[in-house]
C-alpha cells in the first residue's frame, strides 16, 4: 500500500539563486540534494508561496515594509 | 513556512522542512536586519492563531545568534515559549522567555562541543516545553555554529543529529509530533547540503 505523504519539505527555487545573503547561493545544491528524499513516499515537496501583506501586518508593522521594499537586499 | 505550518496543523503532514530565502528571528516588530527582512516564524504562528485556533507554540532557536526579532514581537506573550541558545543567560519572570548563554561553554568544550551544546538545549529546553505543553513545537535551526561558518560554536553533524533526536522526541511526547523545522542562519555551500537532507531524513524516518 502507498504510503501517505507525512513529511513535508517546502522550498522554492529562488531560494537557490539568492538565499542567505551572507553568501547569497548557500542552497545552490537544492533540490538536487534531496533526490533520495523526495523518492520516499512519505515525503512530499511543496513549493513556497508569497503570503500576504495583510498577514505580514499582524507580526509588522507598515514602515517596517516600507523599509524592507527598500533596501538594497 | 506559513503553509508548512498550516499543513501540519491540518494533520495533513506531521513535520515538514521549510527552506528559506531570507533569515526571519532577526526581525522585530519595527526593525529588520541581519539578513532578516520578516519574522517567518511569528506570520506562521498569526495565522494558526487566526485562522485554526492555536494556543501555545514552543520555538528552540539554535541559530548561532540570539532570536531578538521572535523575542521583540513576543516579550509580552505568555503563549508563546522561546528558549534561545545564545550568548547571555535570561529567564524571563514568567519563564516564557529564555536565553541559554552557551557561547563559553562550546569553547570550553573544545572537541566537546557537540555533547555540550545538545545537553544545553536539552536541559534548558525539555523540561520547560514538557510543563507548558505546546500545541506545535518549532525548531528554528541554523548551521551557523558549525565549525568553519561565520557564527563558528566548533559544532559538528553530530550536534544537529542530536538536536533532531531532541525536537522529535519531544514533539512526539508533547503535541502528537507536530514539529516545524525552519532553516535560519548559515552561508556556506558545502555545509547546507551535507547538513540538511539528514535532518530531513530523520524527520521522515519519524513521519513515515
Amino acid at each position: 500500500m502507498m504510503a501517505t505523504p507525512r513529511t513535508g519539505i517546502f522550498y522554492h527555487p529562488s531560494f537557490s539563486q539568492r538565499s542567505y545573503l551572507t553568501v547569497g547561493r548557500r542552497l545552490a545544491d537544492f533540490p538536487g540534494a534531496l533526490e533520495h528524499l523526495l523518492a520516499l513516499p512519505q515525503v512530499i515537496l511543496f513549493e513556497s508561496q508569497p503570503v500576504s501583506d495583510e498577514l505580514i501586518l499582524k507580526v509588522h508593522t507598515p514602515d517596517l515594509i516600507a523599509e524592507v521594499a527598500k533596501d538594497p537586499l | 513556512m506559513v503553509a508548512a505550518a498550516e499543513h501540519i496543523w491540518l494533520g495533513e503532514l506531521i513535520n515538514a522542512f521549510a527552506f528559506i530565502g531570507t533569515g526571519g528571528h532577526h526581525a522585530g516588530r519595527d526593525f529588520f536586519g541581519g539578513y532578516c527582512c520578516f519574522n517567518d516564524v511569528a506570520i506562521a504562528i498569526e495565522r494558526l492563531r487566526e485562522a485554526h485556533g492555536l494556543r501555545r507554540v514552543a520555538i528552540l532557536d539554535t541559530d548561532a545568534h540570539h532570536g531578538d526579532g521572535t523575542r521583540d514581537v513576543y516579550q509580552d506573550d505568555p503563549t508563546v515559549l522561546h528558549v534561545c541558545l545564545c550568548g547571555t543567560d535570561h529567564v524571563s519572570a514568567d519563564g516564557t522567555k529564555v536565553d541559554v548563554a552557551v557561547y563559553r561553554r562550546c569553547v570550553d568544550a573544545g572537541s566537546r562541543s557537540d555533547g555540550v551544546y545538545v545537553e544545553a538545549a536539552r536541559g534548558e529546553f525539555a523540561p520547560r516545553v514538557r510543563s507548558f505543553r505546546p500545541d506545535l513545537l518549532i525548531w528554528y535551526f541554523g548551521f551557523d555554529g558549525h565549525r568553519g561558518d561565520y557564527g563558528d560554536l566548533g559544532l559538528t553533524a553530530a550536534c544537529y543529529d542530536g538536536l533532531v533526536s531532541l525536537t522529535l522526541e519531544l514533539a512526539g511526547e508533547i503535541c502528537g509530533g507536530r514539529l516545524l523545522v525552519v532553516l535560519g542562519g548559515g552561508s556556506r555551500t558545502d555545509l547546507a547540503s551535507t547538513l540538511i537532507p539528514p535532518i530531513i531524513a530523520r524527520l521522515a524516518d519519524a513521519g513515515g
